[in-house]
């Protein structure tokens, strides 16, 4: 029999989630539990009854990293509901919005990631931080990109992080067309820096891929061919920007959705049986600790044809571009490939945003609450569901599934089979975004879970 | 009591662009400096104070040419809320220096939004000339029509001036009509806001100009700030403006002195009296 070990909090991503892993004698993993244990927020519920106009702005407050694709999904869900067309070139914007903040994301993601990786031809690990070379200028370009990115998102958005631009039935403003001036150029200053950062990303990785070890909390930990591989599937709803319910060939069949709760999921009470301290930062934790994943996780479980779905710059690649690497490294190379998509998507809608057309839509009916409306955009981590339903121009029904929430039962698979060091390098490859993926849980006395999800 | 407040320079100044000139107010000051930082890349655009649909009723926007600053010549004397045009100057007409003109409370918002930036997120380094106008108070515009329409019996749309001077209030008209009522008829019609304001000669502005201490179509102007010295000293050396040593005109710095110690005395009563109604605190005045 194994032992259970404990990563409680993982590192260097978004919001709060642990790790409780069972491993064999060699210290391989058996069976993986990535949980989010972020306190639940609640938005769903409270944006119930709120005039339509408020709940984009709302939502995009679910989180502060890609506010962008929250705020998206709920207008165009909002917009699905209520039966609005909006105008191309408020579209066009929507479009850009996106783009930069999926650019900015990804940059945030090699942060994150970095860390993990060596300098080709030394076993020197990346520290962005150091004032030494190459890691000041490293740190330069990806915060070049950020800026830039948050540049963009700040003129066509209105905000840095939370566009304030965004409404339903379009946009507020257009932009004029010395501010379109402005974003080609910056666009037109990403194109090489981020060609630059993603031949980076992609040399770094490989050189990852073929070592033969790591070092974690002092020793070497060896890297598994196979590190990260799951065999279950994909879902990317486009490739670029997203879909709705009012298109008539969908990418994705919601009819197929299924959302279970944590507790068919993960594993009972379990007492913690080994401990390692010199595992970064501050050890695991302490043997004899009582964990109880399945009641503590606070993320919903959905199932897609009944099995996980792996979401992400990955699982877009390779459902629309044949991209076929599988593992960790295959996901992390798909997401520095996204780069590229990013900013020339940015500027190809440039080109065409015509900066005298009408962005807002008009009128806007206030919706007969009859149909159940959804909406996808395409973030940088996956898949972001919307379901909404407008009566009289308040939210009736909102639930939301957005990407790390899909991603945390492929990749709680996805662990099997690594030493268990390696856990986080793993999850890190989803580029985890936990506190968006915090549902509302209801607990009865005995703290059983009894939830029932919106949907059905 | 200093109510002046800081400043590195003051002089008499008049445009010498005859085509600012025409329209302006008095010395064509604002117009002709912002035209200056524009050509000069100083600034990208600046928000100030334009016409709108109504009459008199003036609207912020974005300017952004020669031409457009034009548009902006000549006094107002009701509400103009530019601030609100402030960030969207950064966002939509993606301005990097934004110039922005003002009364003496604008520019206290200005300044307060530069330190505090709430809600203007990426703002306060993006602000690259600050110009304040003074001002003794401001009227709301339904009180502007009363005041034109009612206590000078003229048309808005027909009004070509307006002016506020020697204890007169008055109107010009395009035929060439001229009324002017004592200032006392137009205090009640007052925005009561004003009533409170401690700042006459925008204390915190770059640059700070007004008609009172210089002579007709002469402006006076405080130069305050390191950006405002390095701004209007190139913009003299370009020949922008003509000037005259401010103790050799008549009426001179007295006149600011007085009518600013008059506002502000009378106001700092107000602020004094609102210490008991209720709020428990009396307003201090960071300005002086
Ligand atoms: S008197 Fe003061 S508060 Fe009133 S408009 Fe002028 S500067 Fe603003």
């Amino acid at each position: 029999m194994g032992k259970v070990v404990e990563i409680s909090p993982t590192t260097r991503h978004e919001g709060r989630s642990k790790l409780v892993l069972q491993v064999d004698d060699e210290g391989i993993i058996t069976v993986g539990n990535w949980i989010s244990v972020t306190p639940v927020r609640g938005l769903e519920k409270a944006v119930l009854g709120k005039p339509m106009e408020q709940v984009p702005k709302l939502l995009s407050r679910v989180c502060g990293i890609c506010p962008v694709a929250h705020a998206l999904a709920a207008v165009e869900a909002i917009e699905t509901s209520i039966g609005v067309e909006i105008p191309a070139d408020a579209h066009t914007l929507r479009v850009i919005l996106h783009c930069a903040n999926r650019l900015n994301n990804h940059a945030l993601s090699n942060i994150f990631t970095l860390p993990d990786l060596y300098i080709p031809g030394t076993d020197r690990k990346i520290n962005l931080f150091s004032p030494e070379e190459p890691m000041r200028s490293i740190a330069r370009r990806i915060q070049r990109i950020r800026e830039i990115a948050q540049g963009i998102t700040e003129i066509a958005g209105g905000e840095a992080i939370h566009p304030t631009n965004t409404r339903i039935g379009g946009m507020y403003y257009n932009i004029t067309s010395r501010a379109k001036q402005k974003l080609t150029d910056l666009a037109k200053e990403a194109v090489d820096i981020v060609k630059t950062q993603m031949d980076f990303m992609i040399a770094v990785l490989r050189n990852f891929q073929r070592r033969d070890w790591t070092e974690i909390g002092g020793r070497q930990i060896p890297i598994p061919r196979n590190l990260g591989y799951h065999s279950e599937g994909y879902l990317a709803t486009d490739s670029l920007y997203g879909t709705s319910s009012r298109t008539s060939v969908q990418s994705w069949d919601p009819d197929h959705l299924r959302e279970i709760r944590p507790w068919n999921f993960y594993m009972g009470e379990v007492t913690i049986d080994l401990e390692d301290s010199t595992y970064p930062i501050g050890g695991t934790t302490a043997a004899g600790t009582v964990v109880h994943p399945k009641r503590e996780a606070t993320n919903a479980i959905p199932l897609y044809n009944g099995r996980p779905v792996e979401v992400g710059p990955r699982a877009r690649m390779a459902l629309y571009q044949g991209f076929n690497e599988k593992g960790t490294i295959g996901q992390q190379v798909a997401r520095q490939m996204e780069y590229m998509t990013d900013v020339h998507e940015i500027l190809n809608r440039l080109d065409t945003l015509n900066t005298s057309g009408k962005v807002l839509t008009d009128p806007i009916p206030p919706g007969d609450g009859k149909t159940l409306a959804w909406a996808t955009t395409e973030p940088a981590r996956g898949t972001n569901v919307h379901f909404v339903r407008v009566r009289e121009g308040k939210v009736a029904d909102y639930s939301m599934i957005v990407p790390t929430t899909w991603n945390f039962p492929v990749c709680s698979k996805a662990l099997s089979g690594a030493p268990w060091q390696l856990a986080e390098v793993i999850i890190r490859g989803y580029d985890p975004c936990v506190s968006c993926a915090t549902h509302m849980i209801v607990l009865d006395p005995d703290k059983n879970v009894v939830a029932q999800n919106l949907i059905r | 009591m200093n109510v002046l407040g800081k400043y590195k320079s003051v002089v008499s100044a008049r445009s010498t662009d005859k085509e600012i000139l025409k329209a302006s107010q008095d010395g064509g000051i604002v117009t002709s400096l912002f035209a200056y930082a524009l050509e000069q890349g100083i600034i990208d655009g600046a928000v100030l104070a334009g016409p709108s649909s109504r009459p008199w009723q003036p609207q912020p926007f974005v300017a952004t040419t020669r031409a457009e600053l034009l548009k902006a010549r000549g006094t107002k004397y009701n509400i103009c809320p530019q601030i609100s045009m402030l960030k969207e100057a950064t966002r939509s007409y993606g301005l990097d220096k934004v110039g922005i003109v003002g009364v003496p409370c604008q520019i206290q918002a200005t300044r307060k939004a530069q330190l505090y930036p709430i809600g203007m997120r990426d703002v306060p380094d993006k602000i690259a000339l600050v110009v304040g106008i003074y001002c003794m108070e401001v009227f709301p515009y339904k009180g502007m029509q009363l005041i034109v329409e009612d206590h000078a019996g003229q048309k808005l749309q027909s009004v070509k001036k307006m002016e506020i001077g020697k204890g007169k209030f008055t109107v010009i008209t395009e035929r060439g009509n001229v009324t002017q009522l004592p200032l006392k008829v137009t205090h009640k019609y007052e925005q009561p806001g004003c009533h409170v304001c401690l700042d006459y000669v925008a204390n915190t502005a770059d640059v700070s100009t007004g008609s009172v201490g210089s002579p007709d179509g002469w402006s006076t102007v405080f130069v305050r700030s390191r950006i405002g010295e390095d701004v209007w000293g190139k913009a003299m050396a370009a020949g922008c403006f003509e000037t005259k040593p401010i103790d050799q005109v008549k009426p001179g710095l007295e006149m600011v002195t007085k009518l600013a110690t008059e506002k502000i005395t009378k106001n700092q009563k107000t602020v004094d009296e609102r210490a008991h109604f209720g709020v428990g605190k009396a307003l201090r005045n960071p300005y002086i």
